[in-house]
């Protein structure tokens, strides 16, 4: 869309029309036998239309001025020469001038407008984009907002309690706030590791550093971890023996593991069962979490990855960062982590990963078993 | 064993040190406490204390620099309390000799715990460390070499001996990666630690009852491994 308008003089602005009429004259020396005059002033008045549309206006006065000495020289009898001796010729000149003009001006006025367009367009999308991301950026500043002020609420509420009227509360009302005290200061430090989880994922500051790791460990890391909250509910692991070592960042990998782990124990009833298999496909490592409760809403299987949502705002209290960390981590690892809702009930959530590079070789050990 | 122990706090946050003050004095400790690493260098060399709460975050000098001076003439263990939660972190300090982590906010009995353990270990290293290591079901003869699980021998090879027992003796401690390989393969391996991690999922083959969830040999992820003892 760059194209010289009246306001910009290059260097083509001069040899253009130079150019054009050379090679009308050119064109109209060479078809001399067959061409007519009125043919000559025709292919001297496109020359000067091409400038003026190309080179604009400056090209098509210079285009015309030219073509009229030109046209003028060789096709205007006496031949050779500038003299004018018929008045019909005064007519042709000026036509020239006048199409190199009209034309000119008309060029100008439409690439003006097309310019003018094309910056209000410019200007509506910013304003747009800037609109998106504000909207986005302060839903996302009330939630956290939300998220951080509602514990905080609740311990300073039960903190001030205590100091006022400490003597004179019963003793079970005593240990209930010290309780909530605490359970709420919990719940505002899983929120905070959570957001700062977050945050790293999204400023792509996320550096993943592989190692080769057995996946039994991940998976035994994050249930040691999960243990107090997994209070006796079974978990069945089934790990195929064909899995190599994986090349994963074990502190993030794990932590994905750990995060869908607790999802599903947060979202099912206590004694059901959670399972964990893994097996390779076609150079792809497999790793799949399912539970067995109510599964996940139809068409909810995407809008789970997103930030701060909360498949239910009544039951769970969590902050809604823990599956979209998951799945940022996951595709740092150059993966994929999907849901669905299994037909027999529950709900699946599983991990692909590109088995890439080859496992390193473990020197076997010297002495026997002793 | 815990009772009248002198704990020595180096921290600046005043909120911090009165939250340690209340939780330790009451469970018989004795305390001093330093603002930071000059005061705090000072009264270690002083008063010799049993143990060393450090925060990592002091007004005038890195934690880590400090944990590396006190490692230079004191065996003291050294429990670092921090509100830094990155691995590297936890390696750093670990590896310049701290004896244990705890990363802020904390609890009470998280704190005792290790305070304990530190203790423990302490107490061991000036030579009253046993020669059979009992975690439960699993039996450890330092001098026959002999690992029984519920009364069972457990045949294992030299290196998952080594890496059972170095886990062991410092039950209840986390030890690097790097400390782990030093010990076990020579400080020549001090980096390879998919070696560990091979070798310790086939300990765990062979001393858990569910090796993909352990009750002796936990992983803590990008740091190292701890030897739990069931409580």
């Amino acid at each position: 869309m760059r194209r010289p308008t009246g306001a910009n003089i290059t260097v083509l602005t001069f040899a253009a029309p130079g150019a054009l009429v050379a090679l009308a004259s050119g064109v109209g020396l060479l078809g001399r036998g067959q061409l007519a005059a009125p043919d000559f002033a025709m292919l001297y008045l496109l020359g000067i239309s091409v400038a003026a549309w190309r080179f604009g206006r400056a090209s098509a006065l210079l285009a015309s001025t030219l073509s009229v000495l030109a046209y003028h020289f060789f096709f205007v009898p006496p031949f050779h020469t500038f003299a004018v001796t018929d008045a019909r010729n005064l007519l042709t000149f000026a036509t020239m001038f006048v199409v190199g003009l009209a034309t000119s001006t008309l060029t100008l006025r439409s690439q003006r407008h097309e310019q003018e367009r094309a910056r209000l367009a410019d200007r509506t999308r910013a304003a747009e984009l800037k609109a998106d991301t504000e909207q986005m950026r302060s839903s996302l500043l009330s939630a956290v907002s939300h998220d951080l002020r509602t514990p905080l609420g609740a311990i300073t509420g039960a903190a001030t309690t205590l100091r006022e009227l400490g003597a004179d509360l019963a003793p079970e009302q005593r240990a209930d706030l010290v309780d909530a005290i605490c359970k709420e200061a919990d719940r505002l430090e899983h929120f905070v590791v959570n957001l700062l989880e977050m945050t790293r994922v999204d400023a792509g500051a996320l550096t993943v550093k592989r190692e080769w790791v057995p996946l039994e460990e991940l998976v035994g890391s994050a249930l040691t971890r999960l243990e107090p909250r997994l209070t006796g509910r079974p978990v069945k692991v089934s790990l195929s023996p064909e899995l190599p070592l994986l090349s994963v960042d074990p502190v993030l990998f794990e932590q994905v593991l750990f995060n869908l782990l607790e999802n599903a124990s947060v979202h099912t009833p206590p004694e059901t069962e959670i399972e964990i298999t893994a097996f390779v496909r076609e150079a792809v490592g497999v790793l799949r979490i399912r539970d067995h409760g109510e599964g996940i809403s139809p068409g909810l299987e995407q809008r789970i990855f997103e930030k701060f949502f909360r498949a239910n705002l009544q039951g769970v209290r969590g902050a809604g960062l823990g599956l979209p960390i998951c799945r940022g981590i996951v595709a740092a690892h150059g993966g994929t982590l999907e849901a669905w809702s299994d037909p027999a009930g529950g709900a699946v959530f599983s991990v692909e990963l590109p088995l890439v590079g080859e496992p390193p070789l473990i020197p076997h050990e010297a002495g026997s078993e002793g | 064993m815990t009772h009248g122990a002198l704990v020595l706090i180096i921290e600046d946050e005043l909120q911090m040190r009165r939250f340690l003050r209340a939780s330790l004095v009451s469970h018989g400790f004795r305390l001093l406490e330093a603002g930071d690493a000059k005061e705090g260098m000072a009264l270690a060399t002083a008063h010799q204390p049993d143990v060393i709460l450090l925060d990592l975050g002091l007004p005038d000098a890195d934690g880590i620099d400090l944990t590396r001076e006190l490692r230079g003439w004191t065996k003291t263990p050294i429990v670092v309390i921090s509100a830094r939660g990155q691995e590297a972190d936890k390696v750093n300090a670990l590896d310049a000799g701290a004896d244990d982590y705890l990363t802020k906010p904390f609890g009470v009995n998280e704190l005792l715990a290790r305070i304990r353990v530190a203790l423990r270990h302490a107490n061991q290293a000036r030579g009253t460390g046993s020669l059979v290591l009992e975690f439960g079901r699993l039996r450890i003869d330092l001098t026959s070499r002999e690992v029984t699980l519920e009364g069972e021998p457990v045949r294992l090879t030299p290196i998952e001996y080594r890496l059972l027992t170095l886990l062991a003796q410092n039950a209840g401690k986390v030890l690097t990666h790097r400390q782990i390989l030093v010990e076990v393969w020579g400080p020549e391996h001090a980096t390879q630690n998919h070696y560990l991690r091979v070798y310790m999922a086939q300990l765990r083959r062979k001393v858990e009852r569910d090796s993909a969830r352990p009750d002796f040999l936990i992983t803590e992820p990008g740091i190292g491994y701890r030897l739990r003892a069931p409580g």
